[in-house]
């Protein structure tokens, strides 16, 4: 829509290293996934704000049936406190807890393309 | 006053069914329909769920294919999809429509393949499921269903100390229940043992924490209050409330709260005039085991935090203060997603009139039920009481 943030610049984004997320000018709601407009007040004056790309753990699994398209198991994947949004993303080499330090460490991609960040702990 | 009457309830062994969509539904349909005795020429409109039929079987349009099967043929039949959600709120609609004037009577209810007789194996069926998941954020990282309430269920443990113990507990519970009903998947009992002796699925999550992919359907005759009379077996609808939270699940204030559960429940015992305090029972989401502590909290049957030993002390048993899932839940009753949400309500059914027979929850007047689409992003819940 709008010249806020779209899945191509998120995209874009995460490949060279960066979190992109949407900060709201109404109320004090960060996103970590484009949105047209504030989920919580309905603004659509989202700024476009790099998030960290270091943070916490806020929950993790390890994923041992994947659906089809995935051969790998064991993998873990986790939702990071980036500051003041969320994100979920892969986990990169050794397994991480809730509490745990991580950073951005990459990105994976489906067969469609569609990208997800990688982290590892630090 | 309630907002409406279901006068006939009606639903399939949930299993594995080598049958068309509309011979399982039909079955349900007729079930339904004998039981408020009436014939398909006095339904008006029919309320139609089903999720995934499209992309596990090929086949869309449903509506009029299952309603020409059960001569039913020229009435509006619309087709709700809302994940696991379906056909609850199917329900929440005919509640509304027959509320409303638009319709005096109407059937509600659902049908789903999701066993290897749809031809897709488990991880065909684990990406079908997966769909209900934010096609960008979420399924690129390789989520699955059981993944998205592992990540609940984890934060969950870590905020409250809730245990692997505890989640078995819940298993060992509602495959007690399952076992004494003749409907559902699974009708043998576990012990705390054997549940955490299974493999691992999405940690903490073993396979005993997780419901099975079933087949079945399910069917429900609605009627306005004003027509509730002419009927053998009414009960009342007292409350219906229907809510949605953000996706993906990273960008929820609290994922672990499942705060649409939190909205729907005010809603409905809102209506009903009623609360947690008064239910003498509950159907929950139990997708997963950590799914139905979570629903006990947002549903406010017990403290936030208490779920977990609320499970291991036995009050969630059909014996204790709380009873949750005396059907077995969808984790022994087993969980043909577009079915649930109406077979929950088939469940209250039968207890509210006191014919459950032995899982009958004794002297049940009021009852809530409890059912959620996608990752707790859809959440509706129905109060429901004995017709008086
Ligand atoms: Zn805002």
């Amino acid at each position: 829509m709008s010249d806020g943030l779209t899945h191509a610049a998120w995209t874009d984004a995460v490949r060279d290293g960066r979190l992109l997320g949407g900060s709201c000018g109404q109320c004090d709601t960060t996103v970590g996934t484009p949105k047209a407009a504030c989920p919580h007040c309905g603004a659509r004056d989202l700024e476009t704000v790099d998030l960290p790309t270091e943070g916490v753990v806020y929950t993790e699994t390890t994923i041992n049936v994947p659906p089809e398209g995935i051969e790998e198991r064991g993998y873990q994947v986790a939702i990071v406190d980036l500051g003041d949004a969320r994100l979920l993303g892969r986990v990169d080499g050794e397994t991480v807890g809730v509490g745990d330090d991580v950073a951005l460490s990459g990105y994976t991609e489906d067969e469609q393309g569609y990208t997800a960040p990688r982290f590892e702990a630090v | 006053m309630a907002r409406a009457a279901v006068v006939g309830a009606g639903m399939t062994k949930f299993g594995v069914h080598d049958t068309p969509l509309q011979e399982l539904f039909g079955e349900a349909a007729f079930d339904a329909l004998d039981d408020a005795g009436i014939g398909p020429s006095d339904v008006e409109a029919l309320y139609f769920g089903n999720a995934m039929s499209g992309q596990a079987e090929n086949e869309t349009h449903l509506g009029p294919k299952v309603a020409s099967y059960v001569g039913m043929a020229g009435i509006p039949v619309q087709r709700f999809e809302d994940a696991c959600a379906t056909s609850a709120n199917a329900f929440k609609n005919a509640v509304a429509a027959v509320e409303a004037g638009v319709h005096d009577v109407v059937v509600v209810g659902g049908v789903e393949r999701c066993t290897p007789e749809t031809g897709k194996d488990t991880d065909e069926m684990t990406r079908i499921f997966a769909s209900a998941s934010h096609r960008q954020y979420e399924q690129p990282a390789g989520l699955t269903f059981p993944g998205v309430f592992a990540l609940l269920t984890k934060r969950h443990m870590h905020e409250y100390g809730t245990t692997e113990e505890q989640l078995a507990h819940v298993a060992v519970k509602n495959h007690g229940n399952g076992a004494l009903n003749p409907r559902a998947h699974f009708g043998k009992e576990t012990t705390v043992e054997e549940a955490l002796d299974g493999p691992v699925v999405a940690d903490p999550f073993r396979l005993m924490d997780c419901c099975p992919f079933s087949d079945g359907a399910s069917a429900l005759v609605v009627t306005s209050e004003a027509y509730a009379d002419s009927y053998d077996a009414p009960v009342d609808v007292a409350g219906v409330g229907h809510a949605t939270d953000v996706v993906p699940i990273a960008d929820k204030t609290t994922p672990h709260v499942t705060q649409a559960a939190r909205d729907a429940a005010g809603e409905a015992y809102e209506q009903a005039g009623t609360g947690a305090d008064e239910m003498d029972f509950a159907e929950v989401h139990d997708c997963f085991t950590g799914a139905e502590i979570l629903a006990s909290e947002a549903l406010g049957l017990v403290a936030d935090g208490e779920g977990g030993p609320a499970a291991e002390e036995g009050r969630t048993a059909r014996d204790g203060d709380v009873p949750i899932n005396p059907s077995g839940g969808l984790k022994a009753k087993g969980h043909p997603i577009g079915a649930t949400g109406a077979a929950q309500i088939v469940e209250l059914v039968e207890h509210l009139r006191g014919e459950a027979g032995e899982r009958q929850i004794p002297d049940a007047e009021r009852a809530v039920a409890h059912n959620l689409g996608g990752d707790a992003a859809t959440t509706v819940v129905s109060v429901m009481e004995a017709h008086r």
